[in-house]
């Protein structure tokens, strides 16, 4: 069960976009870009809109997709958490649910990239938030 | 800061008694260490390392009367770690090294050359072979595509610095520099205790480990990369360069393996000497740097003769 979801913009009244991971070339392997492209309809939105997905541990995340003059958009993509104004983010929660942002976007860019690469990747560098083999 | 943070180890500080200098190169701040006189050598490091890969090298080259020039690629080490991946092309740190050897002046330099050290430093002997006596080549390549077949493979090569993968896993968590290198060595107790806290400490944050992420992008995998045409050149320009080399390799190098990467060398420059096989993997100098010191050593010394006679 990955528990991620697509979701539409949270009421952020009272919340700060807690920055996590960029990525600057998310066109590397085009294919990763064709999925936020089609997952978020950004050749219709653009730079208009955030996606907002919803992670394991219940928080919303924002997905800030970056545009760079000359190249297919989008050329990269902010992660921010979005958390309560003035209270620090955890760590754990915030590397668990990147871990289960990667294994939904793996998954939803699809073969030849698995789930299973993903996180034996994940047990070969002993990512702490990798599922153990055999799970 | 991180040179600070480096004088809090007392285990790197003793096997790193060198003095920080830093030169200004291409825009970027970069640190080097001079030490010795003669003809310069220059030792290069590659993905996620940095001049500390070469401690076991230096004094051996230093006491048979060399200098011994020893930098930081920008990204790496105790040079500046630039924010911004457009910061790093392979054009831009070989002229980083050209910058370097200018402004110190060197001529007559020994090219030693590892991992992304190749790329960067045998094209800075194509580009300026008149500053260049001889190379030597450790577990790297010089040609367009692709390097191994372990760099084509999803697991874990692609996976790992792939979209949003590769700031997670090599930026959040330092896989390189923590764990890739630790896999990449034969005596990985030894490579624990004496060496890993000087690779850890040298990235303390995510974003100082940008170019560990980036490097590997920088492979070209198919005919669109950036990168393809600047290998194609360094390839052609290295068949037809008769500067005297060798060719040093680790027996156990899974990743460029002796038998394929070795023989290539072997088979674009055919009078180098080797390839000469010692323990190790990829990171052969965490194995057998005084090893690979005194191949070195007597490489030059026979160059010194030859040139005599």
């Amino acid at each position: 069960m990955n528990a991620v979801t697509v979701i539409t913009k949270p009421d952020l009244s009272g919340k700060r976009l807690a920055f996590a991971l960029a990525e600057d070339r998310i066109g590397h392997y085009p294919e990763f870009r064709a999925y936020f492209t089609r997952l978020f309809n950004l050749d219709q939105v653009g730079l208009a809109a955030p996606g907002f997905v919803q992670a394991p541990s219940g928080l919303a995340y924002a997905l800030v997709f970056i545009g760079r003059s000359g190249e297919p958009f989008p050329s990269g993509v902010e992660i921010y958490a979005v958390v309560d104004a003035l209270e620090p983010l955890d760590d754990g929660t915030l590397d668990s649910d990147l871990w289960a942002l990667l294994t939904w976007m793996i998954e939803g860019v699809g073969a030849p990239w698995t789930r299973q690469d993903l996180e034996e990747t994940g047990r070969l560098y002993r990512i702490p938030a990798a599922p153990p083999s055999g799970r | 800061m991180t040179h600070d943070l480096l004088q809090l180890v007392p285990e790197i500080r003793e096997q790193w008694p060198y003095a920080a200098r830093y030169a200004r190169v291409n825009g970027w701040r970069m640190h080097y260490v001079d030490a010795g006189k003669g003809d310069a050598v220059l030792l290069l490091h590659g993905n996620p390392t940095w001049g500390f890969l070469y401690r076991d090298v230096i004094g051996p080259l230093v006491r048979s009367g060399r200098r011994v020039i020893v930098p930081d690629m920008i990204g790496f080490g105790l040079s500046e770690k630039p924010a911004r991946e457009q910061a790093h092309t392979l054009d831009g740190h070989i002229a980083n090294l050209v910058s370097l050897v200018r402004q110190l002046g060197l001529m007559r330099v020994t090219a030693v050359c590892h991992d992304w050290g190749g790329p960067t430093g045998l094209s800075l002997a194509m580009s300026n072979p008149d500053r260049v006596r001889a190379l030597v080549v450790m577990s790297t390549w010089a040609w367009p595509r692709p390097p191994a077949e372990f760099h084509t493979r999803l697991f874990p090569w692609r996976m790992m610095h792939a979209p949003l993968v590769g700031p997670y896993l090599l930026g959040r968590h330092n896989a390189l520099a923590r764990r890739g290198i630790y896999l990449s060595v034969v005596d990985r107790e030894k490579f624990r205790r004496a060496a890993q806290p000087a690779y850890d400490t040298a990235l303390p944050d995510a974003e100082a480990r940008l170019l560990t992420w980036v490097w590997p992008r920088w492979i070209p995998l198919d005919d669109s990369a950036p990168a393809l045409a600047r290998f194609t050149w360094l390839e052609q320009e290295l068949a037809q360069s008769k500067l005297p080399a060798m060719i040093i390799w680790g027996r156990e190098d899974e990743v460029f393996d002796a038998a394929t990467f070795a023989g290539r060398f072997k088979t674009l420059l055919p009078h180098a000497e080797g390839p000469h096989l010692v323990t190790g993997r990829h990171f052969l100098q965490e194995d057998s740097g005084a090893e690979i010191a005194e191949l070195i050593r007597s490489f030059l010394d026979r160059l010194d003769r030859n040139e005599a006679e």
